[in-house]
């Protein structure tokens, strides 16, 4: 089974990657199973109405009748919860699987086998992609499952979309944070820049609702390629998915040659 | 460039930004010796060898091992090296056995019955998961990881760190073996008596520069002693002035202190003359060797 450094590195992945998917299911589960009683609560509509836009903005974006399911699961899932779980999960691995090695040392063990050095950026790379992918996938699984199971009126193959639109977005800030290790080395300093980059183009997009003059800045903000489509009511748009997944190509692409380069601290 | 040569640094220099790891190490090391690299702790042993491994780029000077780059040819030459790190850090998550099989499966295979050969010698328990081990058990581990595959250079950083007498003894046959079998192994080390004990020559490092290359029989024949003479009567200073090799003379009634360079031959036949009633000798520790060429070298500047 440890045949090389992706089986090795998603063996170490295990046992956290069983705690994500459990949480993320039970998450999926608890939030459909809650539907039908919040689809009777039609006060929250008139209460959301009143709000000026800005603080729509703030609370879920253009959805208005939060009591429909498109607009429950789109304000209490994927507007917050499920790409801030992603992005945790992302940017710690991705931090971790390079940079916290090599602080605990085991990766210049690793490298005075026969294994490139290319090589085992790309293993571990394809392990964050992997995994990622895996907690999307049970996510979606779970949640598909419940809805239909509840009948609540919503298309699965969306879910499954929005998702995946999360999983792109926390790739994003994933690979940041990994490339960051690769390039410098430092745990904590990728995990901070990833998550400091993270909350500063999380406000860009909020704030560029509200704020004029910053409206034009918003395509900058990864945040606002996963927001605007709005998945769940219109399914993927292929721009701002290229645009992330482009920039998930580019993190990776650097973190190639700026990995073979340097020089392993221990 | 000469063939025999495994490893061979041509004025390797490296640079941590402006702090000294290395400057300008020529070294020979040549097929079939065992190699000691000896020097006190953050002399530039580690990063002599973290440089020939490819995990630091030097600053200045190039190296080849079995004739090729090490930058360019890293991954192959890998293949052929066997390391143990100074600062051993296994995967504490897996067992012993585990991590052997997935590093042999890096290697494109291993012959498992000599390893468990090896891990019967060092009374390695593999099934055992690393994080439960011991400083002496994860330094075994560190060890069969690095002889497994049967290399044909050995690339040891303070190998003996942590291991009691007894498997450093059965490390020592097994590096007489592995040195029969035309095995290379470069051995740093702080321990000079583990250094005699076991290498052919030996590269004094000091400060980031190579002070000197010595075989064990020469380093030996320079180092200086601290001898203490207690004879059964007072003796005469005078007696002992002209003797060859002999400084630092003290005498106290009955008690002779001196300094030894080289042979003690001259200073045991000329105390011969009186009873003596013990003679002391205190082996030269990593510090006075230094000292010696340090001073020497010194010397010959003038």
């Amino acid at each position: 089974m440890l045949n090389n450094v992706f089986m090795k590195t998603l063996r170490d992945q295990q046992r956290s990657l069983l705690y994500w998917i459990f949480y993320l299911i039970a998450i999926a589960v608890v939030m459909a199973l809650i539907y039908p009683t919040i689809s009777k609560m039609t006060a929250f509509n008139q209460y959301l109405a009143q709000l000026p836009e800005g603080m729509k903005e703030m609370f879920g974006g253009a959805i208005v009748d939060y009591t429909s399911p498109v607009g429950y699961f789109t304000t209490e899932l994927f507007f917050f919860m499920v790409p801030l779980l992603l992005l945790i999960f992302g940017i710690g691995f991705g931090a971790n699987t390079i940079a916290g090695d090599e602080e605990k040392g085991t990766l210049g063990f690793l490298l005075a086998n026969p294994v490139p050095r290319w090589r085992v950026v790309a293993d571990k790379f394809g392990v964050l992609v992997v995994s990622m992918m895996l907690l999307g996938l049970f996510f979606w699984v779970g949640l598909a499952i419940t809805a239909s199971a509840m009948n609540i009126d919503i298309s699965i193959l969306k879910l499954g979309e929005a998702t995946l639109g999360a999983v792109l977005l926390a790739l994003v800030f994933a690979s940041l944070a990994f490339m960051a290790g690769c390039i410098k080395g430092s745990k904590s300093l990728s995990m901070g820049v990833a998550s400091g980059i993270g909350v500063l183009t999380y406000l860009l997009n909020t704030l560029g609702g509200m704020v004029s003059w910053l409206k034009g800045y918003r395509f900058f903000s990864p945040f606002y390629h996963y927001m605007e489509p709005n998945t769940l009511q219109n399914g993927l748009s292929p721009v701002h998915i290229l645009v992330m997944a482009g920039l998930v190509v580019v993190f990776f692409a650097v973190s190639i040659p700026a990995f073979i380069r340097r020089d392993i601290s221990i | 460039m000469n063939n025999d040569n495994i490893i061979h640094t041509v004025k390797l220099t490296k640079y941590y930004g402006k702090q000294l790891g290395i400057e300008e190490v020529n070294l020979e090391v040549k097929q079939g010796e065992v190699f000691g690299y000896l020097g006190p702790n953050g002399a530039g042993k580690t990063t002599t060898i973290r440089t020939l491994l490819d995990f630091i780029r030097p600053t200045k000077g190039s190296a080849t091992m079995f004739g090729q780059d090490i930058r360019q040819s890293s991954v192959e030459i890998h293949s052929r090296v066997g390391y143990l790190n100074g600062e051993l850090a296994l995967w504490n998550n897996m067992t012993g056995e585990d991590l052997l099989k997935y590093l042999g499966n890096l290697r494109g295979g291993l012959d498992w019955k000599y390893v468990q050969q090896l891990a019967a010698r060092f009374e390695c328990d593999l099934p055992r998961r690393i994080q439960g081990l011991s400083l002496g058990n994860k330094q075994k581990l560190g060890l069969l990881q690095a002889f497994m595959h049967k290399p044909e250079l050995l690339i040891l950083d303070e190998p003996t760190n942590g291991l009691d007498p007894l498997m450093q003894h059965e490390f020592y046959d097994l590096l007489t073996e592995t040195k029969k079998a035309g095995s290379t192994v470069f051995l740093s080390s702080h321990i000079l008596p583990e250094v005699e004990k076991v290498c052919d020559r030996v590269g004094i490092i000091r400060q980031g520069k190579l002070v000197t290359v010595e075989t064990i029989e020469t380093l030996k024949s320079h180092s200086i002693r601290q001898i203490e003479i207690h004879f059964a009567k007072a003796i005469p200073k005078e007696k002992f002035n002209n003797v060859p090799g002999v400084r630092d003379i003290v005498v106290q009634d009955k008690l002779l202190t001196c300094t030894v360079v080289g042979s003690l031959d001259a200073l045991v036949k000329a105390a011969a003359q009186c009873e003596v009633l013990n003679i002391i000798s205190h082996e030269p520790s990593l510090e006075e060797i230094f000292m010696t060429y340090y001073n020497e070298g010194k010397n010959n500047v003038k």
